[in-house]
């Protein structure tokens, strides 16, 4: 009784702010990210040791024009981390995508089919639950080789267990409910009924673990980048960069400051919507 | 303030109401005697649990007294601050629950259950309190005391647990019991022990008792007054043998009407009339009208 | 049946770990790039290659390997670091007590944490104080342990620099213990010296992995509490005399507790997990910056000695918490 009128107050402001402050954000970073060579003030690349370890615009002894500052080889903080959006974006879309792909595919089969397709894929999840992720993460790339496709590649080959874990459970509720009894009698083929009764039911989780993904990946290609085993240390990630204000902590925090900024609004926004999916999808929650 | 020559209970004009300013209690009022037993008798959202909960200081969470006194042995209990309340109601008052089956606490034995009231908020010593607990355990007809205090509640059936919690509520020697539906969770059999029971240990101690039920037939076996209620409105407020006998009120008519007699089973029972029910609920709208009215 | 599901549970749990043995052992055999020619310095023969190819028996076929190698596990022995030229097993159990020391405080912390916020939460239900609990357990939620890590570095590395930020314990500390369990091993032997230096070097890294899971512990125990809060065993205890801190604490805490301990056997090992990266952040020297290490240097036997570690600690942490469950859980034990 004490919570009738709780929820209703939280409602109004907060709710709509935590759908469209995330948004937001993920917009802006997209932006920084396509039209990246056209804001960035300087070349993400480009070094110049006369500027090195400038402060940022609110620090005195700045030189104007690097408004986030420097880093230690002279490069231009802003540049580096809108250049940065883009190696982060990019991992984010297609390894969550990829591992959505994997993870959905083996869970709606599980699921579905039973028998010896879920004891094998049940097993082989637990196996990849037996690993710790970071250092799974790690592995795979050292063994791949560092390069964006292997980012990509190792951040799939880890997470599709959180798909296939979530939707083989979502698809064993939906095979037991009504419609796919009638659906089959009906005369559908079993494909057809999971492909065209199944799947949609499903796809509701599908794309909150899908939001949820994306903010993982981008985690998971920055310790990738932090311990330098991502893409290449010419290109600029927000990884790469942490790691370089994490050993210059004492010279230069502003090159650990903002790319951590960075990082920890594009996960909480991806975070946040993700879970506000899950729970806009489920009418448990509701 | 003496408390010697005081009521045990007095309610003077209640009001308690929900945040959207919907009353629960309108204007309430009723005292208790020491050794006194008060029925309060209204069907279900009469409100009459709301009394019993209002003394007790356990509304729930949204639900507010927003206006009336209420004197627990001539104290004034709503103009305390919670801990002092809270220590007041602990100290002369005591609650036989409704459903004996949730009232107990799953993961702990009934021994301690009893015991440690007594000894951490009483201020018993630790031999006194169980001396206590055992012996009241036995005044409830349980058989072997010492095995239901070593015992966990799912141990016990529904009757033994209602004796044992009727047990914990006399333990501390309350002046003031207040009994909320405490058979109606109960087997038809089972009930008559309860009740026969509650009465039994209220005349021994000579504890008032604000007994809070739906039943006619209850209110005839157990109670000296009766408090009728309506919607949280009082309809009639009378000794029970008046009640039974000549009783003033129109609802308090119906309410008998429609009390099967399991003694006289030839008597015709009828549910309370639908108009009635009406122009009660007329009336008690032009009465908030009236309250709103006056309050500006 | 009892005993049923608990061979079932042993059973799958054999499959698992050889599983396990069999991914470390491909994944690592098909890394591109001669390790042997690592090992070598430049200018190093043929000849020099093979040899050395042949002591650590790269010149096998694979399943030969993989069974040499596999019975070689079984009894412990996890071949010789290529680096660091020493037995895996003896550098591994080396930095073991390390890894182990920072997850249980991690532990610690999360639990004393999670479980206070949610008892003041249950407390002052249906307040702003609640909801303001709530909106910062739900974002402290979502940030992982290595942004935790960051932000404490520059918080207290740099903002307000109180704590240490890199390392295990101070280096000119004089340590000669027999174990490296520097908290335990300190406290038996009274150097309160190396266990206050150990214990604020692991104050930072313990509370970036303890912060997430503080978070989930507040929410679910004070959801659960609050469902007994209504219960009335609960109401009659306040009648009683108590207050409701005390309803909290003596009655509804051990009601509510089951679900949140089923969620922190389970997420223990995501803890685990979580302390690979943030040794790294904090340049804390236990296991999983080590493994770090291996990988950067393709110390292939080191890399497969930590992983089946941590897998097997993974693992056995499961089966405990699932035996564990079904023994004290009455109603599973019973059907």
């Amino acid at each position: 009784m004490a919570d009738i009128t709780a929820p209703r107050a939280r409602r109004i402001g907060p709710i709509n702010l935590r759908l469209w402050l995330p948004l937001f954000w993920i917009a802006l970073v997209i932006a920084a990210a396509l039209f990246a060579p056209l804001i960035a003030p300087h070349d993400p690349l480009e070094q110049d040791l006369m500027l090195e370890r400038l402060p940022p615009w609110f620090v005195a002894g700045t030189e104007p024009g690097y408004w986030l500052g420097t880093d230690s080889l002279g490069r231009d903080v802003l540049s580096r981390m809108i250049f940065g959006a883009r190696i982060a974006l990019i991992v984010s879309f297609t390894a969550a995508l990829a591992a959505c792909l994997v993870g959905t595919t083996l869970g709606l089969i599980a699921g579905f089919f039973g028998g010896w397709w879920d004891r094998v894929i049940s097993r082989l999840v637990d196996i990849w639950m037996a690993f710790p992720p970071v250092l799974f993460a790690v592995l795979l790339v050292a063994v791949l080789g560092t390069g964006l496709g292997s980012v990509i590649l190792a951040i799939a080959v880890i997470d599709w267990t959180r798909f296939a874990r979530v939707i083989r459970a979502e698809t064993m509720v939906q095979a037991r409910m009504d419609y796919v009894d009638s659906a089959r009698i009906g005369g559908a083929h079993r494909m057809t009924t999971l492909i065209s009764e199944i799947l949609p039911n499903v796809l509701p989780s599908v794309i909150a673990l899908l939001t949820l993904e994306m903010g993982i990946a981008v985690i998971v290609e920055a310790i990738l980048s932090f311990v330098n085993l991502s893409i290449s240390s010419d290109d600029p990630t927000w990884g790469a960069m942490i790691a370089e204000g994490r050993g210059a902590i004492h010279f230069a925090w502003w090159v650990l400051l903002f790319p951590l900024i960075a990082l920890f609004l594009t996960v909480l926004s991806f975070s946040t919507l993700g879970e506000g999916l899950k729970r806009h999808f489920d009418p448990v929650l509701q | 303030m003496s408390s010697l020559h005081a009521h045990t209970l007095d309610v003077i004009k209640l009001n308690i109401a929900l945040p959207n300013g919907h009353r629960l209690l309108r204007n309430v009022s009723l005292t208790l005697e020491p050794g006194e037993v008060r029925a309060l008798v209204g069907e279900s959202g009469a409100g009459k649990s709301m009394i019993g909960k209002s003394v007790l200081g356990i509304l729930p969470p949204n639900v507010a007294i927003t206006e009336g006194e209420i004197l627990l042995e001539g104290q004034h209990l709503n103009m305390m601050t919670p801990p002092t309340r809270r220590k007041i109601v602990a100290q002369s008052a005591a609650l036989i629950p409704q459903d004996p089956l949730t009232a107990l606490n799953p993961v702990r034995k009934i021994g301690p259950q009893i015991i440690d009231p007594l000894v951490r908020i009483q201020g018993w010593n630790a031999r006194e309190a169980e001396t206590r607990a055992l012996d009241l355990l036995d005044r409830v007809h349980i058989r072997d005391p010492k095995r239901v205090m070593q015992s966990y509640p799912h141990e016990l059936s529904g009757g033994m647990r209602q004796r044992v919690l009727i047990a914990a509520a006399f333990a501390p020697s309350p002046r003031l019991i207040v009994a909320d539906e405490p058979t109606t969770a109960l087997d038809v059999t089972v009930q008559k022990q309860i009740l026969r029971l509650i009465r039994e240990l209220q005349q021994e101690t000579g504890t008032a008792v604000l007994f809070v039920t739906h039943d006619m037939g209850v209110v005839a076996k157990i109670s000296q007054k009766v408090t009728v209620l309506f919607a949280g409105k009082v309809m009639e407020d009378a000794p029970t043998r008046e009640v039974f006998t000549n009783p003033q009120h129109p609802y308090t008519r119906a309410l008998i009407a429609a009390t099967p007699s399991y003694a006289d089973l030839e008597r015709p029972f009828s549910p309370v009339p639908a108009s009635l029910i009406a122009d009660l609920h007329a009336q008690i709208a032009q009465d908030d009208l009236l309250y709103r009215g006056g309050r500006i | 049946m009892l005993l049923k599901t608990v061979l079932t549970r042993l059973a799958t749990t054999v499959v698992t770990l050889f599983g396990v043995a069999v991914v470390v052992f491909t994944l690592v055999r098909v890394a591109p790039g001669n390790p042997i020619a690592m090992m070598l310095p430049p200018g190093a023969t043929e000849e020099d290659i093979a040899n050395l190819t042949r002591l650590y028996g790269f010149d096998k076929s694979l399943p030969e390997q993989f069974v040499i190698w596999l019975g070689g596990v079984l009894q412990g022995d996890f071949g010789t670091s290529i680096t660091l030229r020493q037995p895996v097993m003896e550098l591994v159990l080396g930095r073991l007590p390390a890894t182990l020391e920072l997850s249980f405080m991690a532990l610690v912390i999360a639990v004393a944490l999670g479980g206070t916020i949610a008892v003041i939460g249950a407390r002052k239900r249906g307040t702003g104080t609640e909801v303001g609990l709530d909106l910062t357990n739900g974002a402290v939620l979502s940030v992982p342990d290595f942004l935790w890590g960051l932000i404490f570095v520059l918080l207290f590395g740099v903002l307000w620099p109180v704590l240490s930020i890199s390392g295990r314990v101070d280096p000119r500390l004089d340590i000669d213990f027999t174990t490296n369990f520097y908290v335990i091993e300190g406290l038996l032997r009274g150097r309160l010296d190396v266990v206050g230096s150990t214990l604020s070097h692991m104050l930072m890294p313990a509370m970036s992995l303890a912060l997430p899971l503080a978070a989930m512990i507040a929410q679910l125990l004070k959801q659960s509490l609050k469902e007994v809060l209504h219960l009335d065993y609960t109401t009659l205890a306040r009648v009683r005399g108590f207050s409701e801190t005390a309803v909290i604490l003596r009655e509804a805490l051990r009601n509510a507790a089951l679900p949140t301990l089923t969620l922190i056997g389970v997420q223990f090992t995501f803890l685990i997990g979580g302390t690979v990266i943030v040794e790294r952040i904090f340049a804390y020297e236990g296991l999983g910056n080590m493994a770090i290490d291996a990988v950067i240097n393709r110390d292939l036997p080191l890399i497969q000695g930590i992983v089946i570690l941590f897998a097997a600690l993974f693992i056995v942490i499961n089966l405990l918490v699932d035996l564990s469950y079904t023994l004290l859980n009455p109603r599973l034990r019973h059907g």
